[in-house]
């Protein structure tokens, strides 16, 4: 696929230099032997990738000479580049090359201290390519070839991350000379996401960065200066950094909430942040809080209303988590009904696990079977394993039958359905008395929580 | 519970997992025999209890405070404990008004009227939640949130392998 990448562009001759009939029949020795062939090719990827963010080299050199032997290099290398695998020895040479090829860029002949020596002589002229302002832009579209197939061999040569980068670092500061023209090719923008590198990319991303934090942080409006700065001497300045700032949070989330005067000062203010984005302030020590309409504006009072919203807000997620809470209303009864709520799981959470010492068989548990796709299938095998061990095994030792737990475990669905009353009765049918006494005797000994107690009531 | 679906980083997935190798292992270590008295099984549900705990404190990892605090009342033995959790709920003083007094490794904690009423339930809901001794409202509120919400999973994961047990 490369190769026709490679013929299709179209690109102009390079200007390698009277070393590229001998740089020819290295490559074919080398092609002889194991020495990789996709790797020439990443490298003359990588090389006029270079060629874009050179394209200022000023030699004018007549082409056509070299015209000739330019595409049947590109044919060599492209048909090379058909039939190799991967060889990992050729990846630090391939690194050294592409480092030391970028490391000069300008200079004319380049000085390549590489492992394989001669074979490279055909980088020599990499650095030599004409100004040609079409030509470094079908360059541009090249090496978008380039790097797609750089993507994709770059998943499959894993480090071959220093030759990538050693490119793409040498991209960006002659791009950005040439930014408008260069940065519309897709090349680029797949290169600069590839890299991940600042110089490019970072132009773009520190602006959602930084009108996040923005957003987050400066809802400074001088208003709310004038406001904020007299009341609130410097010593309170940190801690009210603080508070404001998770406040600002909020209110970006309830600003929609909030009164209509405040409606508009916001609206100033976001328009504020979006023009702020384009003349970056200096970051700000601490945090305005918008005060409402009818409120105290001492600093005290804004940590209280803060600390209030944040538990209200953290009230309104348990109250979704406890089933049968939206009725309720007020923090007394909410944390009644949590406090009941976790006691009940806790107290589910105990009997389960004396059911489990109870009816536990020796069964033999496939840990990654059960939790594996095909597990209902393993679920079958192992009920059909545990009816002839149940009928074995004493059900309860203490005559309570499997059926009584079923049922016992069917009326506890939920908690709102816990009645304990109807419990006990379910129960107490179940057991022997003594049964029920020893049990109740021994549960005493030992030292639990009240849950346990509870527990010796219900079973 | 969907088996198919499991996601295998999920919490329930995780407690799953670890819950069934602690299973196993009590139960290698100690197999049910036909006569085990109920002093046997209460000490076989102590392990099993116990082990349900550490294995949902483990999958949580100790990003929260209360498997935190639940996997080190799991491991200390009680009279370390005793006297740590005395140092503990003594420096409750500095985040809220608070006098302590203690006798014999009972704490007891009173709360001025600054609670706003709430000192009552506030004071049942740290004693419940793990590790909710020292901490200030807001966030033992999100504890108990989280709490729950491994709570239910944990009660999920055990009926579902209750109910395998006992599938006749």
């Amino acid at each position: 696929m490369d190769n026709q990448f490679f013929l299709d562009a179209g690109i102009p001759p390079l200007h390698f230099g009277s070393s590229l009939s001998s740089s020819l029949s290295p490559v074919m020795e080398i092609q002889s032997q194991d020495c990789f062939p996709t790797d020439y090719g990443l490298q003359y990827e990588s090389a006029l990738s270079s060629m874009v963010s050179s394209p200022a080299s000023s030699n004018g050199n007549n082409m056509s000479s070299e015209s000739l032997m330019m595409r049947e290099l590109i044919g060599k290398l492209g048909s090379v580049g058909n039939s190799g695998e991967i060889l990992h020895h050729s990846q630090p040479m391939l690194a050294a090359a592409s480092s030391s090829c970028y490391s000069t860029p300008l200079n004319s002949p380049p000085k390549l201290n590489l492992p394989v020596p001669k074979s490279m002589g055909l980088k020599s002229g990499v650095a030599d390519f004409s100004a040609d302002p079409g030509f470094a832009e079908r360059a541009a579209k090249f090496s978008c070839f380039g790097s797609r197939s750089f993507n994709g061999r770059r998943t499959q040569f894993g480090p071959k991350d220093n030759g990538e980068i050693a490119a793409c670092r040498f991209n960006p500061p002659p791009v950005n000379v040439k930014l408008p023209r260069v940065s519309s090719s897709p090349a680029m923008k797949t290169l600069a996401a590839n890299c991940r590198e600042e110089s490019t990319v970072s132009e773009q991303n520190p602006d959602p960065g930084f009108k996040g934090s923005n957003s987050r942080k400066r809802k400074a409006v001088p208003k709310a200066k004038t406001n904020e700065t007299s009341p609130s001497p410097s010593p309170n300045s940190s801690k009210v950094t603080k508070l404001n700032e998770a406040s600002n949070e909020k209110r970006c989330k309830l600003s929609k909430t909030n009164g209509n005067e405040n409606g508009s000062g916001k609206a100033e203010e976001e328009d504020a942040n979006g023009s702020n984005t384009k003349a970056p302030e200096p970051p700000k020590d601490y945090i305005h809080v918008r005060a409402r309409r009818g409120q105290a504006t001492d600093s005290h009072s804004l940590a209280e209303r803060v600390r209030r919203e944040k538990i209200s807000e953290r009230m309104k997620l348990l109250q979704n988590l406890v089933p049968g809470c939206n009725k309720v209303t007020g923090k007394a009864l909410m944390l009644d009904e949590i406090i009941n709520y976790v006691q009940s799981l806790q107290r589910q959470v105990e009997f389960l696990s004396m059911k489990l010492a109870s009816v536990n068989t020796s069964l033999d548990f496939n840990v990654e079977s059960l939790v594996s796709k095909d597990a209902s299938i393993s679920f079958k095998h192992f009920a059909e394993s545990n009816i002839p061990n149940s009928a074995i095994s004493p059900k309860l030792n203490t005559h309570l039958p499997q059926t009584q737990i079923n049922r016992f475990i069917k009326t506890v669905p939920q908690y709102p359905s816990f009645c304990e009353g109807d419990l006990e009765t379910l129960v107490q049918m179940g057991f022997g008395h003594n049964q029920s006494q020893e049990m109740a005797l021994h549960s005493q000994n030992f030292q639990g929580s009240n849950q346990v107690s509870d527990m010796k009531v219900e079973l | 519970m969907d088996l198919h679906n499991l996601n295998p980083s999920s919490l329930k997935s995780r407690f799953t997992t670890r819950f069934l190798r602690a299973l196993t292992e009590i139960n290698a270590r100690k197999p049910i025999a036909s006569s085990s008295s109920p002093r046997e099984i209460f000490q076989r549900y102590r392990r099993i209890k116990d082990a349900a705990d550490t294995s949902m404190a483990y999958s949580v990892r100790s990003r929260r405070t209360w498997s935190k605090a639940t996997l080190w009342r799991l491991r200390t033995p009680s009279h370390r404990r005793r006297l740590a959790s005395f140092g503990r709920r003594s420096s409750l003083n500095k985040t809220r008004t608070t006098t302590t007094a203690s006798h014999r490794g009972a704490v007891v904690v009173q709360i001025t009227s600054r609670g706003g009423g709430l000192g009552v339930q506030l004071e049942e809901l740290r004693e419940l939640v793990p590790g909710g001794e020292a901490m200030d409202l807001c966030n033992l509120l999100d504890e108990t949130a989280h709490y729950i919400k491994c709570l239910t999973t944990q009660v999920q994961v055990m009926r579902t392998i209750a109910n395998l047990y006992s599938l006749e």
